[in-house]
């Protein structure tokens, strides 16, 4: 992990305010695995304080062009415009710079996942909206360990279903939902996960997933339902993603001390059983 | 006192040959383009109670975790002390989450004392703490006074504690002292007990909600303690307006950040005039000039503390800052602490315009 301050290269607009910030880093952008994620800081803004924590959504060689086997140089975010901190990474252009903290958490790079992933008849990624951004890197490396995939991808309009294209050379099937119909399936992405599910009996299967607190709590029960194995990345405010704030711990299955887990350290992918879900993550007086 | 021409101008008019290290407060005011060739970096170290640090300025109990996490990013050796987070004498496991939210400059947090608890705290973090130049303060709290007497008991074994800060001021647990940080008896019954316990110097850390911080600072002298830490966060609170609820989950939480630091200078330099014991001031600080209102306020020494999550290298550019300021002015530390020019008196600056 480096703390720097790094050159913006990129800011591309993508559709419903979805934007791909890429940003020149070459040490971090190496160091960097799938699952992981950076902490942006905007530079010159006393009132906006924290950094803001974005998934580690691609890493592409620099354009150095020196003939050696091109190593990743460049990070890309996958974002969405929701608040004052992304409004403000809206308006980064290239030449600008941003501090940049990575690469943090322990990612999707356990022992126990890839041997699990390759123990899997398939790999189900299950996605919502901006959660897209965490899967593309695992996708990429279970492809090339010669794993089978599929992609749940699901969110409000077809406006935030970006970056389908992109995991087309790693899964052998998108499964696309909205819950306006605008495209795909109409509905949760957990409906068409749910069909899938039903039809594969006696498959073993393991689901990575990312997307909000509902739809991952949904995914999971049917991970549970179905008797499948289910990894998670779970998003949460932070406050310095150092592991000293403990803002941003949650609820896991553990007593006393041990029932708090910092999303920014021990995870973000957390084994969905690990994590307490429903009530139980609210307060018990 | 003006520059002109390159010459110093005193306040009556008369031109001022030299620059003479005797002239005390006045100098303090020159220009800084006079003072600086061949002048050495001043010291900035100052001993608080008996503890040396090697510049005043510390980070602040549950920004720095246990000082390790910050090893990556940061010379832990460059600090002057590292206050640990809270310690308690049995592990906490803290409050469900959310338990932080951003506002304008500034943040809330309800975290609950989470921590490893006194006997893990001596076993796993003190090992690493006591290799560091930077002296180790530990923040203690408890639900009573027996509590906190049992956790000083028990860190009284630890070789490498420099200091204790008693915690008697944090708003977000039942526990955490704020019942003994909003009453002036209670104050003085515990920080009594503490100190007659304590093995090492006791710093005790006041909660800014309060009407009176005088009272407070006159209580916890009373009771015995070598040193304040003047504030903790200033209880707050904010609500998601489409769902209604707070967004803490505890409530109410703790504000700290660049949004309170106006309010705690205040209070620093309310506290430096009713007692005479050291205060270490505390509240907003994410740059040199921030830390060095404090100084001049009355603080002998500072604390960063949510700086810390979004900038690590703050502590040091501010003790850095300190320095260069204090070359600038040619005016040592201790000079430069409680050196407040107020109105009416006089050595207040000329008002301009």
């Amino acid at each position: 992990m480096l703390d720097t301050i790094a050159t913006v290269t990129g800011n591309r607009p993508l559709t419903g305010g979805h934007l791909i910030l890429s940003v020149l880093s070459p040490e971090q952008a190496q160091a960097a695995r799938p699952g992981q994620f950076a902490m942006i800081r905007i530079l010159g803004h006393s009132d906006v304080l924290l950094r803001r924590p974005m998934s580690i959504y691609d890493l592409r060689p620099g354009d150095n062009g020196d003939g050696e086997q091109a190593k990743p140089a460049e990070l890309d975010f996958l974002y969405k415009v929701v608040g004052r901190g992304t409004a403000m990474m809206a308006a980064l252009k290239p030449g600008d710079e941003v501090g940049l903290l990575a690469p943090l958490g322990h990612g999707f790079f356990a022992e126990d996942y890839l041997a699990e992933a390759r123990a899997a008849d398939e790999v189900l990624h299950v996605a919502g909206g901006i959660g897209i951004a965490a899967l593309l890197l695992p996708a990429r490396e279970l492809a090339a360990a010669g794993v089978q995939q599929r992609l749940f991808f699901g969110g409000r309009t077809d406006a935030d279903l970006v970056g389908v294209n992109e995991f087309q050379p790693y899964v052998a099937e998108t499964l696309l939902a909205t819950e306006n119909g605008t495209l795909g399936h109409r509905g949760y992405v957990t409906g068409t996960l749910e069909s899938y599910l039903k039809s594969q009996p006696g498959k073993r299967l393991l689901i990575l997933a990312c997307g909000p607190w509902g739809m991952l709590e949904a995914t999971v029960a049917l991970a549970r339902r179905y008797g499948q194995r289910c990894l998670v990345s779970m998003e949460n405010r932070m406050g310095c993603a150092l592991g000293v704030c403990l803002g941003c711990s949650i609820r896991v299955r553990g007593e006393g001390h041990a029932a708090y887990e910092r999303v920014c350290t021990e995870g973000p992918v957390f084994w969905s059983e690990h994590v307490v879900w429903g009530a139980d993550q609210l307060p018990k007086t | 006192m003006k520059m002109a021409n390159g010459k110093i101008q005193m306040a009556n008019g008369s031109e001022h040959p030299t620059l003479r290290p005797e002239l005390g407060e006045q100098q303090s005011a020159i220009d800084n383009r006079q003072s600086t060739i061949s002048n050495p970096e001043p010291p900035i170290d100052v001993t608080i109670a008996g503890v040396h640090f090697q510049n005043p300025v510390l980070t602040a109990s549950g920004t720095f975790g246990y000082g390790q996490e910050f090893a990556k990013v940061i010379d832990l050796n460059r600090l002057g002390g590292i206050c640990v987070k809270g310690i308690s004498a049995d592990p906490m496991p803290g409050n469900p989450p959310p338990r932080i939210y951003e506002t304008d400059a500034g943040m809330l947090n309800a975290i609950g004392l989470q921590n490893v608890g006194a006997k893990r705290f001596l076993e796993e973090k003190l090992p690493f703490l006591r290799t560091l130049k930077a002296r180790c303060v530990v923040n203690v709290f408890g639900y009573s006074t027996e509590d906190y007497v049992r956790c000083i008991e028990t860190l009284n074994a630890g070789d490498g504690i420099d200091a204790y800060e008693l915690n008697i001021s944090c708003p977000n647990t039942r526990c955490g002292g704020i019942v003994y940080g909003s009453d002036p008896k209670l104050t003085e019954e515990v920080v009594a007990a503490s100190k007659r316990a304590a093995r090492f110097p006791l710093f005790v850390k006041l909660s800014p909600n309060v009407t009176d911080i005088t009272v407070f600072a006159r209580a916890a002298h009373d009771g015995g303690a070598d040193a304040l830490t003047l504030v903790n966060t200033f209880v707050g609170m904010s609500i998601d307006i489409e769902t209604r609820a707070p967004r803490i989950s505890n409530v109410t939480a703790g504000l700290s950040g660049p949004a309170i630091k106006p309010l705690a200078v205040r209070l620093v330099h309310q506290a430096a005039r009713a007692v005479r014991i050291p205060i270490i001031g505390i509240g907003g600080i994410a740059s040199p000039e921030d830390a060095i209102e404090f100084l001049i306020a009355g603080a002998c020494a500072i604390q960063v503390g949510t700086a810390n999550f979004y900038a690590p290298e703050t502590p040091i550019r501010v003790a850095d800052g300190i320095s260069d300021y204090c070359r600038r002015h040619r005016i040592r530390l201790d000079q430069l602490v409680g050196s407040l020019k107020l109105p009416g008196t006089d050595s207040a600056p000329a008002k301009e315009g």
